[in-house]
C-alpha cells in the first residue's frame, strides 16, 4: 500500500510539473508570424511545420532535446548534418529541420 | 529441463553477429534507451533498423539461491513515424542452482509499438505495446501502456504491464503478472545520461492472489551513446523479501544501428 501511495504520489507530481512547465521546455509551434519571417530566408509554412514535427521526434530518438538557442545560426548546419543519418533524415527532411531551427534562431 | 543449445547453432549466431558489425558503420541507430526494465514511448524513425542485445545477470541468495544470466538478440524495424516492429531472434540463458547448470533457449517473439503522442510537445507521450513471445512449452502475451514526459534534460516514464503465461507440457500452468515501472533519467551531457529504475511486480499463479506475491525492485541507470552505438546498464535490487526473486539484478543493453 505504502509502495502504491509513493507511485501515486510520483504520477501526481508529474502530472502537476508538466500542466505548468511544458510550454518552456516545448519548442515553439510554428505561427504566421515565424513563417512571415522566415519567409524567403529558410521556408514556407509547411516546411517550417514540418522540421517542427521531425525535429521533435526524430531528435528524441537518441538524446533529450536541445534549447534551440544552444548553438549558434552557423552551428546548425554542421549539426544537423553529422545527425542527419543517425535519425534517417532524408535530405528534404534535413532542411526541413534546419529550415525551422534557423528560423527560431534568427527571429 | 536443461536443453544444450547446439554448437552449430551458436556458430551461426557468430556468424550472424559478424555480418551484422561489418554493415555497421554506413547506417543509423534506431533509437537509444536511457533505461533498460522501460520501454520509452518514442519509437523508431521509418526505415532505421537496429540490433539490440541484452543481458540480464540475476543472483538470489538463501535457501533457494541461482545465478541466472538471460540473453536476448532483438532486431528493431522503424515502418512508419509512429510505429515499429520487433523481433526477438533468441532468448536464452545460462542458469546455475542446486540441481543443474547449463545453457538452454527459451523463446523467441515479436514486438509492436505504436506511438500515441510525443512526450516533448504533448502533455504526456504515450504508446501502445503488443507482444507475442512462444517457445520451449511457454506462450506469452503481453501489453503495455508507455508514458513519457521529457522536460529539458530530464526524462520521465512510467510503463503499466500485463502479461498472461501459459508452461508446461501442453501449456496447462498459467500465470498472470501485472507490473509497473518508474524511471527518471538525466542528461549530464550529450552522449551521457544517468538516472534510477523502479519495478513493482504482482504476480498471480494459476490468476489467484492467495500467494499474494509482491516483487518492488529499485536502482541506478547509466547509458552512454556514441555515432550510431549505444549501451545502457540498470542495477536494481529486491526492497521487497520474496524468496524465489533474485536479491538483484543488472541488465545490459547494447544498441547498433543497421
Amino acid at each position: 500500500m505504502k509502495n502504491f501511495a509513493i507511485l501515486a504520489a510520483a504520477m501526481i507530481c508529474l502530472v502537476d510539473f508538466n500542466s505548468c512547465e511544458t510550454t518552456s521546455f516545448a519548442p515553439p509551434p510554428v505561427t504566421a508570424e515565424l513563417a512571415r519571417e522566415g519567409t524567403g530566408q529558410h521556408g514556407d509554412i509547411a516546411t517550417l511545420r514540418e522540421g517542427r514535427t521531425l525535429f521533435v521526434s526524430r531528435c528524441i530518438e537518441c538524446h533529450t532535446l536541445p534549447a534551440v538557442s544552444s548553438h549558434s545560426a552557423q552551428e546548425w548546419p554542421r549539426l544537423i548534418d553529422e545527425m542527419a543519418g543517425r535519425a534517417n533524415l532524408k535530405p528534404t527532411e534535413r532542411e526541413a529541420v534546419l529550415a525551422y531551427v534557423l528560423a527560431l534562431r534568427t527571429r | 529441463m536443461i536443453l544444450p543449445v547446439a554448437h552449430s547453432a551458436v556458430k551461426r549466431l557468430r556468424f550472424l553477429c559478424i555480418c551484422i558489425l561489418a554493415l555497421a558503420p554506413c547506417v543509423s541507430v534506431g533509437g537509444v534507451r536511457h533505461f533498460t526494465f522501460l520501454y520509452e514511448a518514442n519509437t523508431s524513425a521509418p526505415g532505421s533498423l537496429e540490433l539490440e542485445n541484452w543481458i540480464t545477470w540475476q543472483r538470489a541468495t538463501g535457501p533457494g539461491r541461482f545465478d541466472q544470466v538471460d540473453f536476448r538478440h532483438e532486431l528493431e524495424y522503424g515502418v512508419t513515424d509512429r510505429f515499429q516492429v520487433s523481433v526477438y531472434l533468441a532468448d536464452w540463458f545460462y542458469e546455475n542452482n542446486r540441481e543443474h547448470s547449463g545453457f538452454a533457449y527459451s523463446d523467441s517473439a515479436i514486438e509492436l509499438i505504436y506511438n500515441l503522442t510525443n512526450p516533448v510537445v504533448d502533455p504526456v507521450g504515450v504508446s501502445i505495446y503488443g507482444e507475442v513471445k512462444a517457445g520451449d512449452r511457454l506462450l506469452e502475451l503481453e501489453s503495455k501502456l508507455i508514458a513519457q514526459k521529457n522536460f529539458g534534460p530530464l526524462i520521465l516514464a512510467y510503463n503499466a504491464t500485463l502479461e498472461a503465461v501459459w508452461e508446461g507440457n501442453d501449456l496447462t500452468q498459467d500465470e498472470g503478472e501485472f507490473s509497473q515501472a518508474l524511471g527518471a533519467s538525466y542528461e549530464i551531457s550529450p552522449p551521457i545520461s544517468v538516472g534510477v529504475e523502479l519495478l513493482h511486480e504482482f504476480v498471480f499463479p494459476e490468476w489467484r492472489n492467495e500467494e499474494n506475491i509482491r516483487n518492488l525492485f529499485v536502482g541506478p541507470n547509466v547509458s552512454y551513446r556514441r555515432r550510431n552505438w549505444f549501451v545502457t546498464v540498470t542495477a536494481l535490487a529486491q526492497a521487497t523479501d520474496t524468496e524465489d526473486e533474485p536479491n538483484f539484478q543488472v541488465r545490459t543493453i547494447f544498441g547498433i544501428g543497421l
